[in-house]
């Protein structure tokens, strides 16, 4: 074990932190907080290939590459000035106004065995957003957060978003940056009260050799509504862990992903729904497509418990392999403990469709451009729920940047 | 009749089919410019394995005899070449692309002709204004822009989307396999009004079809009844008339008739 290269990256993490410490936001509540986080993920480390949540990632990848305390990321925002309801803070200020309501509100790092990003990104906490949403607001524009990890230095960011009963909002976030010598972690908390909406479009654009594991959580009470549109469009690896609670009766989830890895790239995505509350709703629908030596994994597991009587669950999972060196594992999974449910899934896995293909050259397109079309397609059925025009147009770009003959295509957009 | 066009199109003795299935056994045909032929005969006859091998589709074999396309060898070109040197074939199975819009691919066929012909690509709005002039002879609406290929449309607006297609592209060898199955009757006509519509000196239309119906409409120069693979009669429209009213057990039970 002593020449273990994690324990000697969180070694060197811990030796950071400690110093940075005193500095960091939040008063005793969270230092406490992050104190603990530290000697837990010191006791019980990250995971490994031996979990089954975590073993298709590329884990040579990840060892490879340093865990350096947060060093911060150049943040964009952009939001219509002055809403009347809507509070926006970087994640320190709002820790230092009200770090004990904020310590009280989320909750800490699970017993499971699999927590261990969660807690790399609990003893780091100090850099991100702080978004509220008043209870009845609904606020009419899209609110666009642009994180743009440095080159550099890694940085593990938190995003809090806090809706009040009736709050509506459209979050849209867009990860870009970082590099290939570090591991950079995230964590996203989700409060959805009672009656209230979110629509959130989240857009993995980070730069081909960075690595990243993004962390979500969301608690979604009676009636609310939560939206998210989930694009894992670059980075060296990148894996996303999920958990969306249908905690109160009537609660919703939808999620729409797609995932485009070429090259060497990985994606990986784990999403958990849990169905906690009677007459709960989720629909869930990934599109994932792999060429070169590309790999990625979609695992779904859905959650009916005892009390969610009445509930109605679809799970869809589509597969595009276009080379013979790429890999896509999907893997979803339904657990029901109750009776009087609705749940569907399916999962394909396979190359396109010879018909579609020769539809194509029949008409006298060429085969690079007929594959290049119709994997295009694919995506394009994932793409088209993004409402917010510049943003759907920028991912159409980055779809259509890693496919064959993107002149052609770029006349689909 | 025309008997003076040049020859488009001539088969001899084309034994094809899938690995392990004889399904063509030595068919003969010659298509001359300028004409329309029918082509008739039961189900499991060979007929739209002809259309597909005429078009290119994979998962065929030919295990003998040859196909001439304007005097070069069809078989040896990539279904792709084909349809760039004017071969179109209009499906029986049209299939539904979802995410690829009807103009996008109208428009990008129409380009891949035109490019190789050495012709510049065509301006977008003179384009759009060509297909709503098509679309209005094939009865088709508005909506149709804006879909995606064949995505939802009903048995019959897949078939006059076909033809759509066909009359946009202005094919020199027009393949129309079982184009009339599965249309009312008022859909019938609009799809033979298209198809006449398309009745040119220089052009060749051959059409697959198992029922008489569709030559109410049109008026082949030939018709030929495919049976086992092979063309048993070739005659005038009135060969399907008999054909209607004797059904196809009186071609079959006629050896050597052709």
């Amino acid at each position: 074990m002593k020449s273990d290269p994690r324990q000697h990256a969180l070694n060197t993490l811990a030796e950071q932190l400690g110093q940075l410490s005193p500095g960091l936001p939040g008063g005793s509540a969270w230092s406490a907080r992050r104190h603990q986080a530290l000697q837990r993920l010191l006791a019980e480390g990250l995971p490994d290939k031996r979990n089954e949540n975590w073993r298709y990632l590329d884990w040579a990848e990840l060892d490879r590459r340093s865990l350096t305390a947060p060093a911060g990321l150049h943040g964009g925002l952009a939001h219509p000035p002055g809403t009347p309801g809507l509070e926006i803070l970087p994640l320190g200020e709002a820790l230092e106004r009200e770090g004990e309501r904020l310590a009280a509100l989320l909750p800490l790092p699970g017993s499971e065995s699999d927590t261990g990003f969660d807690l790399l990104a609990e003893a780091s906490t100090g850099t991100g957003w702080w978004v509220r949403v008043a209870a009845g607001v609904e606020v009419g524009e899209p609110l666009q957060i642009l994180h743009q990890r440095k080159p550099d230095a890694p940085s593990h960011l938190r995003v809090i978003i806090e809706l009040g009963a009736g709050a509506r909002l459209h979050l849209i976030e867009r990860f870009a940056g970082g590099d290939g010598e570090v591991l950079s972690v995230q964590a996203t908390s989700l409060f959805l009260a009672d009656g209230s909406a979110l629509q959130h479009t989240r857009l993995f654009e980070c730069s081909g050799e960075s690595a990243l594991v993004d962390q979500l959580e969301a608690s979604v009470e009676r009636d609310a509504r939560y939206r998210q549109a989930l694009f894992m469009l670059g980075g060296r690896v990148l894996r996303s862990s999920q958990r969306l609670r249908l905690r109160g009766r009537g609660a919703e989830a939808e999620l729409d992903g797609l995932f485009v890895v070429d090259g060497q790239r990985q994606a990986d995505l784990y999403t958990v729904i849990d169905h906690e509350g009677p007459q709960t709703r989720s629909r869930e629908r990934v599109h994932g497509v792999a060429s070169g030596r590309g790999r990625a994994a979609f695992n779904g597991r859905i959650l009916v418990g005892p009390a969610a009587a009445g509930s109605d669950s679809s799970q869809t999972s589509r597969n595009l392999l276009l080379s013979p060196t790429a890999e896509i594992n999907a893997r979803p999974q339904l657990e029901i403990l109750t009776d009087e449910v609705k749940c569907s899934h399916g999962a394909t896995t396979g190359s396109l469709d010879p018909d579609q293909l020769f539809y194509l050259l029949s008409r006298g397109i060429d085969p690079e451009t007929a594959r290049g079309i119709l994997t295009y397609a694919f995506c394009e059925d994932v793409v088209g729920v993004v409402t917010d025009p510049a943003v759907r147009r920028r991912i159409e770009e980055l779809v259509a940047g890693q496919l064959p003959d993107r002149d052609l295509i770029q006349e689909l957009l | 009749m025309s008997n003076n066009g040049a020859t488009i199109l001539r088969i001899e003795n084309l034994h094809a089919g899938i690995p392990g299935r004889k399904i063509l056994k030595g068919l003969n045909l010659e298509v001359r410019a300028g004409e329309m032929h029918a082509i008739m005969g039961p189900n499991g006859s060979g007929k739209s394995t002809l259309a597909s091998v005429l078009a290119g589709r994979p998962g065929y074999e030919i295990t003998a005899g040859s196909v001439t396309y304007l005097g070069q060898d069809l078989l040896a070109m990539a279904p792709e070449e084909r349809a760039r040197q004017g071969v179109f074939l209009a499906f029986q199975y049209p299939v539904e692309i979802p995410g690829v819009n009807n103009v996008y691919l109208l428009k990008a066929a129409y380009n891949a002709r035109r490019k190789h012909r050495g012709e510049p690509e065509v301006d977008a709005f003179e384009f759009l204004e060509l297909v709503r002039g098509k679309m209005k002879l094939m009865g088709m609406n508005e909506s149709f822009l804006s879909r995606g290929v064949n995505e939802g449309f009903s048995g019959g607006e897949k078939k006059r989307n076909e033809v759509l297609q066909m009359t946009v592209l202005e094919p020199t060898l027009a393949l129309l396999d079982e184009t009339d199955s599965g249309l009312d009757i008022d859909a019938l006509k609009v799809v033979s009004q298209g198809v006449n519509s398309l009745r040119d000196p220089s052009r060749a239309i051959v059409m697959v079809t198992h029922y008489q119906r569709l030559l109410d409409h049109v008026q082949p120069d030939q018709v030929h009844v495919l049976a086992d693979g092979r063309i048993l009669r070739t005659g005038d429209r009135t060969l399907a008339l008999e054909l209607e009213r004797r059904g196809y057990d009186w071609v079959q039970a006629a050896p050597g008739a052709a």
